[in-house]
């Protein structure tokens, strides 16, 4: 018998009408339709335990509480921690999306230089070689560390010097350093004890100083109310941010905020209504309202607002003389809701602006502002953990990113009293990244390594018995049985916070009102976000809303 | 009377495709997977005492199921040879001692976006482990995993019988057997309360 | 007995520092992906700009977070589902988006009054080893669904699983928080169960202060805001797509 093209139609028929009563069709179909929801390149999330760990954030010297939840070894997420003294649980919008910062694109993985890629050897034998021919400047963009003692260490046995770039707040308490002696950096305001902030262009609600902080405090007592128990009065040409939330909102000319200082220790002087004889302005007031734009009653009402309602305290955005000599005039420095020293054993830090052209070599920590680029021909080894190019650097050396190293936390810059902390190392490193200081000791050893600084700090604030832990619970030092326990708690994030400061403990000497106005740039905010690029998350938000970051924090 | 030639060519057809739609079809479609070595439930649950499942497969304390234990809690008794299987000579050699974790194959694996809480069913509803597991804990056999090709889901998901007909009781593990037991105890359940 | 969970934002307190945008985002497994733009990215919680029109000293401005509003009553994308891929919670309230049913038709984004979803246009991707960070209670979507705010019902669940486990029948309060609410560093999003007459959050709601967004057309949003600027409130009746005053993009 011949099998024919017709049985083979037959059979296949036959076989497609068997094949309907199988599963076959229907559980391919099935099948297939998981298969197109289960796209390879799509992924998914690990499985597995979460775990929640506590450390400091290290984006900025405010050093915020962070508690991050880890899978698999790597942080999934990050909120703030409420039982920080300071931070208060909250995080700024950069802070939120920072997990994702050690696998962003332009993460610096590999040493840089103009020429290509090269290697940690290379540059430590340059380095040597730099070392051994004239004085290195170290220059170091958070003060205060433990890594910073390694840093300043080098710098004096090597006969270099040791500078500092800090941040915009810090740059306006330089006046009163300059008046009392006292160095800005243990300086601080005490916000919580004002009743009146006349701020100066400072973004208080907008990037200044620790996030939480500020917002938290007006929150509570001014946010929403009629007859706030804290009156912000900000002072700025533009409707920025701060300036929509404050209680009032004064609009004045560019430029004329150190006229409109002037003007308003003119009538509180003049009118009695602070205590304070002087120093009195020279400039008449109808030549500060020409200047500013506002009338020279609105001048004297404003004046009269201030008084009304103490301690009041000025914030300026900069290092404006005229704003720190109102504040002497409102009796605010050295006084409670004022200007307070918060610790006496802090050392005066010289600006990295002065001037680094003597030196061989500069190293730059990558705590350093990554805007601050050295006017200096000197060869700049650079530290970075994210490349934002060369900016004048011979080498760009891959520094450890977010939460990668140990590190300790010191006093907040802003903040009225002193703290401390430890931030752990959570996320362990998958490239060859060293930090500044673990980079001298290799050339140094006899230099003492940050963690064994920072077991000493916490011996000695074992030892003296001062102050209180605060965690879940507070607990003074001095009831604490051991120094095992109390190391114990710091690792797990809780905070040291010292005695509030003798208010009478700052004392200005000014006799006359300042001549001059700020040393800084209109744009100086730029210079107080360390890194070159942004958290993934926080980009998009500024790209898919209208909200723009925080005023003038970075270029465009 | 006899058949017309098409007649039988076409049974011819149909009784291929059945035969191979019903029998060579679900051999095909899945592969076989082997443990990566023979873990008898029924040799620890005589020989070592631990009676219960929760002695290794626990809930932790913020109530997520730890599912199969890490290679560690094996080490607690295994970190050197006890026995002389070649299995437990795998364990020792080839995970605990170098610090591998042991790369199971689990043969209920839902989607990503599924959500279910073992805490809420065996706590809070009272669910015996057996109800769903049957008695593998008691087993002294390691079953092969069979995995479809096309989806990349365990068989256990769809359940051993290809047309879902005549299922023994708990065999698969879709959304509609969620529902059906879920119907059968009169407990309503939103869309998000199972999926994430 | 089936909560109703609800907010109240004081939008006095809002700085517009966009802290619940990112947070949100990095809980949901929210890409950030480059070829989006204001028009097409997707933000769960989206914050808003309005100004009372004037210019110079009499300006003011306000900034308005927008989210799922979780419309009780009519809610227009349950009803407009042809795959019933959305659906009201009896026992929460919450309006549940489940991106795997939807074929991304879209007639839910034309219904919903508010603008409050988005539409997966591409595919979410990471940069190389950035999927590490995602979040685990999240199932990442694909390209052509559409999606939106679920009140972040993975820490719901994370709180029915340790009351579960600990032998409880209800959540604590203190465990089940959106993470816009746990991000704001004002406290301007508040959050709690709006059925419990004992919450603070269902009394200020309850206030004669605190009003809806176009309430006006009846889907009983729980979603509320307070201001005590008369101009801020006059804003609730407008479209916020449409308003000239408010800007997006």
């Amino acid at each position: 018998m011949k099998v024919t093209r017709r049985d083979l139609l037959v059979w296949s028929a036959g076989a497609a009408a068997g094949l309907l009563a199988t599963p076959v069709p229907w559980k391919v179909l099935d099948d297939v339709s998981i298969w197109s929801q289960n796209w390879p390149w799509i992924p998914q999330a690990s499985r597995g335990p979460v775990e929640v760990r506590q450390s400091f954030c290290t984006l900025c010297p405010n050093g915020c509480g962070l508690r991050v939840r880890m899978a698999a070894g790597w942080p999934v997420g990050v909120a703030g921690v409420n039982t920080n003294p300071i931070s208060r649980g909250a995080l700024c919008p950069l802070g939120f999306g920072a997990h994702q910062l050690n696998w962003h694109p332009q993460r610096l993985r590999t040493v840089r230089r103009l020429a290509g890629a090269s290697s940690w050897n290379e540059a430590q034998a340059a380095f040597a070689r730099a070392r051994s021919e004239g004085p290195i400047v170290i220059i170091d963009g958070w003060p205060g560390r433990a890594a910073s003692s390694v840093l300043e260490s080098f710098a004096q046995k090597q006969g270099g010097s040791y500078r500092v770039a800090v941040g915009p707040e810090i740059r306006a308490l330089s006046p009163y350093e300059a008046w009392s002696g006292v160095p800005a950096t243990s300086l601080g305001y005490d916000l919580e004890n004002a009743q009146t902030i006349v701020s100066f262009g400072a973004p208080l609600l907008d990037g200044w100083g620790t996030p939480g902080r500020f917002t938290r405090l007006w929150a509570e007592r001014a946010a929403g109310m009629e007859n706030p128990q804290l009156r912000l009065i900000h002072i700025e040409p533009s409707l920025s941010r701060t300036a929509s939330r404050a209680w009032q909102w004064i609009s004045v000319r560019e430029g004329s905020e150190s006229a409109l200082a002037a003007g308003l220790a003119h009538v509180l002087i003049e009118q009695k209504l602070v205590p304070a004889h002087g120093p009195i302005p020279t400039v008449g007031l109808d030549e500060v309202a020409a200047q500013s734009g506002i009338t020279a009653d609105a001048i004297r009402e404003l004046a009269r607002t201030i008084a009304g309602h103490m301690p009041a305290v000025a914030i300026s955005r900069d290092d404006d003389p005229a704003i720190a000599a109102l504040n002497v005039v409102l009796g605010a420095v050295g006084a409670r809701g004022g200007i307070v020293r918060r610790s006496k054993n802090a050392q005066t830090h010289i600006s990295a602006e002065t001037s680094i052209a003597d030196a061989r070599a500069v190293l730059i920590d990558a705590s350093v502002p990554w805007n601050f680029v050295p006017q200096t021909g000197a060869e700049v080894f650079r530290f970075a953990a994210w490349d934002g190019g060369l900016n004048n650097s011979a080498w760009l050396l891959p520094a450890p990113g977010f939460l990668e190293d140990l590190t300790d936390v010191p006093s907040a810059p802003t903040s009225a009293v002193q703290t401390y902390a430890v931030a752990p190392a959570l996320v362990k490193t998958t490239s060859d990244v060293r930090s500044a200081a673990q980079f001298l000791s290799a050339l140094d050893p006899t230099l003492s390594s940050a963690e064994t600084i920072i077991h000493a700090r916490c011996s000695d604030l074992f030892r003296a018995r001062a102050g209180r832990l605060c965690a879940q619970e507070t607990m003074p030092v001095a009831q604490i049985a051991s120094l095992q326990k109390l190391e114990e708690e710091i690792w797990k994030g809780a905070v040291w916070v010292g005695e509030p400061s003798e208010p009478g403990g700052l004392r200005c000497q000014l006799k006359e009102w300042p001549a001059g106005a700020s040393s800084l740039p209109v744009q100086s905010w730029a210079n107080a976000w360390t890194i070159p690029v942004l958290p993934p998350l926080a980009s998009k938000v500024y790209i898919e809303s209208n909200l723009r970051e925080a005023p003038a924090r970075r270029n465009a | 009377m006899k058949l017309p030639r098409n007649t039988i060519v076409f049974g011819f057809g149909l009784a291929v495709a059945l035969f191979a739609g019903w029998f060579v079809f679900p051999r095909l479609l899945y592969v076989q997977k082997h443990q990566p070595l023979d873990f008898l439930h029924k040799t620890h649950a005589e020989k070592s005492g631990i009676a219960e499942c929760n002695e290794c497969h626990t809930l932790r304390d913020d109530g997520t199921f730890a599912g199969i234990p890490p290679t560690e809690k094996c080490a607690g008794c295994h970190s050197e040879r006890i026995g002389e299987t070649p299995a437990e000579a795998t364990l020792v050699n080839d995970y605990i001692k170098p610090g591998h974790e042991t790369p199971w194959l689990v043969y209920s694996q839902q989607p990503k976006n599924v959500w279910f809480s073992h805490a809420i069913h065996v706590k809070r509803a009272g669910l015996a482990c057996t109800e769903c597991h049957l008695t593998y804990g008691e087993s002294d056999q390691v079953r092969v995993s069979e995995v479809n090709r096309i989806s990349g889901y365990s068989r256990d998901i769809w359940g051993h019988s290809i047309s879902r007909l005549h299922r023994a009781p708990h065999d698969g593990m879709k959304m509609s057997d969620c529902e059906d037991c879920h119907q059968r105890h009169n407990i309503e359940v939103g869309c998000l309360g199972c999926h994430q | 007995m089936s909560a109703r969970y609800g907010m109240v934002i004081d939008l006095d307190r809002c700085t517009g520092c966009g802290s619940c945008m990112v947070a949100c985002a990095a809980e949901n497994n929210v890409p950030a992906l480059p070829q989006a733009s204001a028009r097409t990215g997707l933000t769960p919680i989206l914050v808003y700009r309005a100004s009372n029109g004037m210019e110079g000293n009499a300006r003011r401005e306000t900034f308005i977070p927008i989210m799922c509003m979780h419309c009780e009553h009519e809610t227009p994308c349950v009803k407009v589902c042809p795959q019933q891929a959305v659906e009201v919670d009896k026992a929460t309230g919450i309006v549940m988006q489940m991106p795997q049913r939807c074929l991304g038709c879209r007639y839910c984004m034309t219904a919903c009054p508010y603008h409050a979803r988005y539409f997966n246009w591409w595919d979410p991707s990471w940069p190389a080893g950035m999927e590490k960070s995602l979040n685990p209670g999240v199932a990442v979507r694909m390209r052509g669904v559409v999606e939106k705010c679920n009140l972040c019902h993975s820490r719901l669940h994370a709180a029915q699983e340790k009351a579960a486990a600990t032998g409880k029948r209800e959540i604590d309060p203190a465990d089940y928080l959106p993470a816009c609410v746990e991000a704001c560093p004002t406290g301007a999003i508040r959050f709690g169960n709006l059925a419990d007459a004992s919450d603070p959050v269902s009394q200020e709601a309850r206030s004669p202060q605190a009003f809806r967004l176009l309430a006006r057309i009846g889907t009983e949003p729980k979603v509320y805001y307070k201001s005590k600027e008369p101009w801020v409130k006059a804003l609730a009746e407008s479209n916020p797509a449409r308003s000239s005053e408010v800007q997006h993009g």
